[in-house]
């Protein structure tokens, strides 16, 4: 494990303490929201439907109503319309279906009852009479002429000329630059592959929970775990159509989201359930409920077409990308679109991607949504070229990487980026030449993600010892309550353990964006220096009057009011001396900080990895990795680590094992941990962060989001190994022990292509 | 249905809970008796979340039925610590910073410490191996077998 | 306020494919309406869920951003994560 030492400039950021909910997190006290029990608690249980495609005729639900212990019964009924046109219609008939179910597992009514065992039953005794339609599962039967169409309305966003009949196809997006054609044309090499992927799952250990307590006076506490509670909030509203102010969000511990978190599936039923029976529900989802409703992030069919000089240089790219989302329009091919060419210099391309809806459930966002596959393809490519034209792998995306000022796929310049930097990181590293063994392979991969800003809100109280508390509205999914006090300890000059980092409810701190797009340290650390600095006027104000001075004569410095003018002497004054006599200077010290952060800067990572192929069975064993990625700066550096480190698993099952499996009728095949295997410790070795620090202009200690970046190289560092290995090129994921078994007898070992 | 009455012992106390006669170990410590640190991550025995000990055998809490805890004794995360020491283990995680979300940490360190109990200096591979019945998503395993290595070295060397 | 306009290729439709024109506008909101007035249509599709970049700067909602005389504004898709 390399480490990058705490920045000489720094006191706090950069070091490793102990995180401060640690403690209740290693003694089983943390409360997560399924540990959460209200009194006079009931239970709810979603009803959900067993066709991929169907019309809900009639939904009887008056047996399940005289059960015992029976309180409530809701069906799409109980929430208002919701036109086709809202912004939010989507999440809406997601969240319960309305005239039509869109996959199996589609929510369709919800029970409340005293035990979860009555629940369960009065669930089973809900009649729902379906009208089954043909489903569609894959992206070519989405796209074929005369397709069942899942939304009758959908027309093509983006078409030029604009759709005229309704499609499968939610979404067209274009991009182009230079000349095509010249470009090929200039090319002395010329490459097009096709790949295939499978939607796969977020795989976060904790199933999605609430618990929602409505009052008589129709205001609702929502217990839950999200990556967002503001976004719960106003979701629930929207489907609900109440006032934002009825509903109070109180974040619990999150057992992981990787996107999968940022939007809700629960919440309105528990909200609707707890009104009408007039208590507090409860809702936990199984595992099997998990896989089958919610998150997959999305399967593609790739194709891509590369021309390359002799000399290395890339000279054009040409790719067509389709992404499904599920049942509903998502973003997929939009997100691909941007990150497949986005790495390098391509000076002519075009690139098209489609959207495409089909019966399965809606995707979620999956860390660095899209952007694992495009690399797939893109870095596999590059590394077949590399070899074709005798390049080393590294020097050959060197020579093509995009660096400060060079223009992105969509126009703009990038500010100072740290590619460059990861790629001579893992190429130095001793991992780049170690030896081999046999049947093993090494492959490099390079990934990268724009990460994303939005707004966030921090409220600092300093207490009348001397300490403070630091008050957020981002949940904390992998120690982002470290982060904000370190920073807090760097600007105000207080030791990081007498800070306390606080989640805020929604009604204890300002507005806060979901906990995406690798945002938190990076903009709602920036809310917190804000906080901070404004923080720091203040107590160099109430220090003047302690003093006497003038203000502008107050310097703050490591902690302490120093007075800098010409009076002669006077002692500094600390937090603590300062905060003492609050009530005569003052009153309370509070300082808050909100913005709409920009300039989130992208992440690049590169990754290393060398793999052992069984001849005998297709099975491969990862034996050492090595990952770089820039960080901009470290605050934490053991959670910058620790996310690259996660990200490397998650890409690693995703390329080996991960995919969702549906019989012909798009039941799902394997809904558990037993058939969807995610990697376990004894899959992995140990893997090998390398924190690369190329500070990021835009934020005040130069923070770049690094929760995503670390998931788009695996596949295809994965993907490269196993061609080095086996001489085999294997373009559908995942690549199991068939499919590589496969692969190595049709090919003979002995061609790639 | 009448509820069974079940007698046991709970992290070194005596303790006695109804429960019904379905109802799983891992439910019932966690809503009759109020032990919420094991999670349920599965229900079937996949993700190792409710991981704890009963008469020195590590189990999936959730598979197992609450009334075979009768007589039995039973160990959890929450008795790990003692008095206001934590265990190597947990001091170690927490050094190491080997959670993120920590959702799948209680069940790794009652792993864990059943491992280290059964074999005090593992190999890296009997720990990877050792703790292979238990899902971390966030954290790729590298800091957690770390910490298990670094706890077993101050086991050792006290 | 005469500004250098940049539009991501799939935004170029009511220019006529043009990617780089000049428009004036004291914010951004005001460059859009310009934009508009230049372009009919343009201004619905830079409404429409666009980020700028400006000084290397990515503004996820930019309407009320002040821009400088001979600013460089580029227009592309705005982003999502994980
Ligand atoms: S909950 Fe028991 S093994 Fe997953
Ligand atoms: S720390 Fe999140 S699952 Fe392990």
């Amino acid at each position: 494990m390399t480490v990058t030492e705490s920045k000489p400039s720094y006191k706090y950021v950069g070091t490793r303490p102990v995180r401060h909910d640690g403690l209740e997190k290693v003694t089983g006290r943390a409360r997560f929201a399924a540990d959460l029990n209200m009194s006079g608690q009931l239970h709810g249980i979603v009803v959900r439907s067993p066709h991929a495609h169907a019309r809900i005729v009639s939904i009887d639900t008056s047996d399940a109503e005289a059960m015992d212990g029976v309180k409530a019964v809701i069906t799409g009924d109980d929430f208002p319309a919701v036109d086709p046109s809202h912004r939010q219609y989507d999440m809406c008939i997601n969240v319960i279906a309305r005239d039509k179910v869109l996959y199996e597992g589609h929510a369709v009514a919800a029970v409340a009852a005293s035990t979860r065992d009555q629940a369960q039953a009065a669930a089973a005794a809900v009649k729902v009479e379906y009208e089954v339609l043909p489903a569609v599962l894959t992206i070519d039967q989405a796209m074929a002429p005369g397709a069942p169409l899942l939304h009758a309305h959908m027309m093509t966003a983006g078409a030029n000329p604009p759709a005229e009949e309704p499609s499968n196809i939610s979404n067209v997006t274009r991009f182009s630059g230079g000349e095509l054609d010249a470009g090929f044309a200039e090319a002395d090499l010329v490459i097009e592959r096709e790949f295939t992927t499978q939607p796969v799952h977020q795989g976060y250990i904790e199933p999605h929970a609430c618990v929602a307590d409505t009052g008589q006076d129709g205001h609702t506490t929502i217990w839950c775990s999200s990556q967002g509670h503001f976004n719960v909030r106003s979701s629930t509203a929207t489907l609900l159509g109440w006032e934002n102010s009825r509903i109070r969000v109180i974040p619990a511990e999150i057992g992981g989201g990787f996107g999968g978190k940022t939007t809700i599936y629960l919440e309105p039923l528990a909200v609707a359930l707890s009104a009408k029976a007039g208590r507090p529900v409860k809702m936990v989802m199984t595992r099997d409920e998990v896989f089958r409703a919610t998150g997959p992030a999305p399967g593609t069919k790739l194709r891509i077409k590369l021309g390359v000089k002799s000399d290395g240089d890339l000279v054009a790219g040409d790719a067509y990308l389709i992404y499904t989302n599920g049942a509903y329009a998502g973003p997929g091919g939009l997100l691909g679109a941007m990150t497949v060419f986005e790495s390098y210099k391509i000076p002519n391309f075009e690139i098209e991607a489609l959207d495409v809806v089909i019966n399965t459930a809606r995707s979620a966002a999956y860390r660095a949504p899209a952007a694992p596959l495009t690399a797939y393809a893109m870095e596999t490519m590059l590394d077949e070229i590399a070899e074709e034209l005798g390049i080393d792998p590294i020097d050959f995306r060197i020579q093509n990487a995009v660096t400060e000022g060079d223009p992105s796929t969509m126009g703009f310049p990038f500010a100072r980026i740290g590619f460059v930097e990861c790629l001579e990181a893992v190429r130095d590293h001793p991992n780049y030449k170690a030896p081999l063994g046999p049947n093993q392979g090494r492959g490099v991969a390079a990934g990268y993600w724009f990460n994303i800003g939005e707004s966030s809100s921090a409220t600092v109280n300093l207490n009348e010892d001397g300490t403070a508390t630091v008050v957020t509205g981002s949940p904390d999914i992998g120690g982002s309550r470290a982060s904000m006090a370190l920073m807090a300890a760097e600007e105000l000059g207080i030791d990081v353990y007498d800070i306390r980092p606080v989640v805020g409810d929604t009604e204890a701190v300002g507005f806060t964006d979901v906990t995406e797009g690798s945002r938190a340290t990076f903009a709602t650390g920036m809310a917190v220096v804000e906080a901070c600095r404004r923080m720091v006027v203040e107590l160099r104000g109430r220090a003047a009057k302690m003093m006497g001075v003038d203000v502008d004569d107050i310097d703050w410095m490591d902690g302490q009011a120093v007075y800098t003018g010409s009076d002669g002497e006077k002692a500094p004054l600390s937090v603590a001396e300062i905060t003492a006599k609050a009530k005569r200077t003052g009153g309370p010290l509070t300082a808050t900080g909100s913005l709409e952060a920009h300039g989130a800067g992208p992440g690049f990572a590169v990754h290393l990895c060398d793999l052992e192929v069984d001849p005998e069975t297709g099975v491969v064993r990862v034996v050492r990795y090595t990952a770089s990625q820039d960080a901009g700066t470290a605050i934490h550096p053991s959670y910058v680590e620790g996310q690259i480190q996660g990200g490397v698993a998650q890409g690693v099952g995703w390329a080996l094992n991960e995919e969702y499996i549906y019989d012909s009728d798009g039941v799902m095949e394997n809904p558990s941990f037993l058939d969807y295997r995610v990697p376990v410790a004894s899959d992995l070795p140990m893997i090998d962060a390398i924190i690369v620090e190329v500070p990021n202009p835009a934020h005040p200690y130069g923070v770049r989001g690094v929760g995503e970046t670390g998931i788009v190289p695996p596949i295809p560092a994965v993907a490269n190994a196993i061609y080095d290995a086996t001489g085999c090129r294997i373009r559908d994921l995942p690549m199991s022990p068939i499919r590589v078994l496969d692969a190595i007898t049709s090919n003979g070992g002995s061609n790639g292509s | 249905m009448s509820r069974v009455h079940v007698t046991c012992t709970i992290n070194g106390d005596p303790a006695e809970f109804l429960c019904d006669g379905g109802q799983t170990l891992l439910d019932a410590l966690r809503d009759e008796v109020g032990l919420t640190g094991a999670k349920e991550g599965c229900g079937t025995g996949d993700c190792g979340a409710c991981s704890i000990v009963m008469d020195g055998r590590l189990l999936c809490s959730c598979l197992v039925l609450a009334p075979e805890a009768d007589g039995r004794n039973i160990s959890t995360v929450e008795g790990m610590a003692t008095g206001d020491d934590l265990h190597p283990l947990q001091q170690c995680f927490l050094e190491g910073a080997a959670l993120q979300c920590g959702v799948c940490t209680p069940g790794f360190l009652v792993a864990a410490k059943a491992l280290l109990d059964r074999n005090p200096d593992p190999t890296e591979t009997e720990i990877r191996y050792g703790l292979a019945g238990n899902l971390c998503r966030c954290t790729g395993y590298d800091k957690i077998v770390r910490a298990v290595q670094a706890a077993a070295e101050t086991i050792n060397e006290s | 306020m005469a500004v250098r306009v940049h539009l991501s290729s799939n935004l170029r439709g009511p220019t006529g494919g043009v990617a780089e024109v000049e428009a004036d506008g004291s914010t951004v909101g005001a460059l859009i309406d310009d934009l508009d007035r230049r372009y009919p249509g343009l201004g619905d599709a830079l409404r429409a869920g666009v980020s700028v970049v400006i000084d290397g700067l990515l503004i996820a909602h930019p309407e009320y951003e002040p821009l400088a005389d001979g600013a460089q504004v580029y227009f592309v898709p705005q982003t999502a994560g994980g």
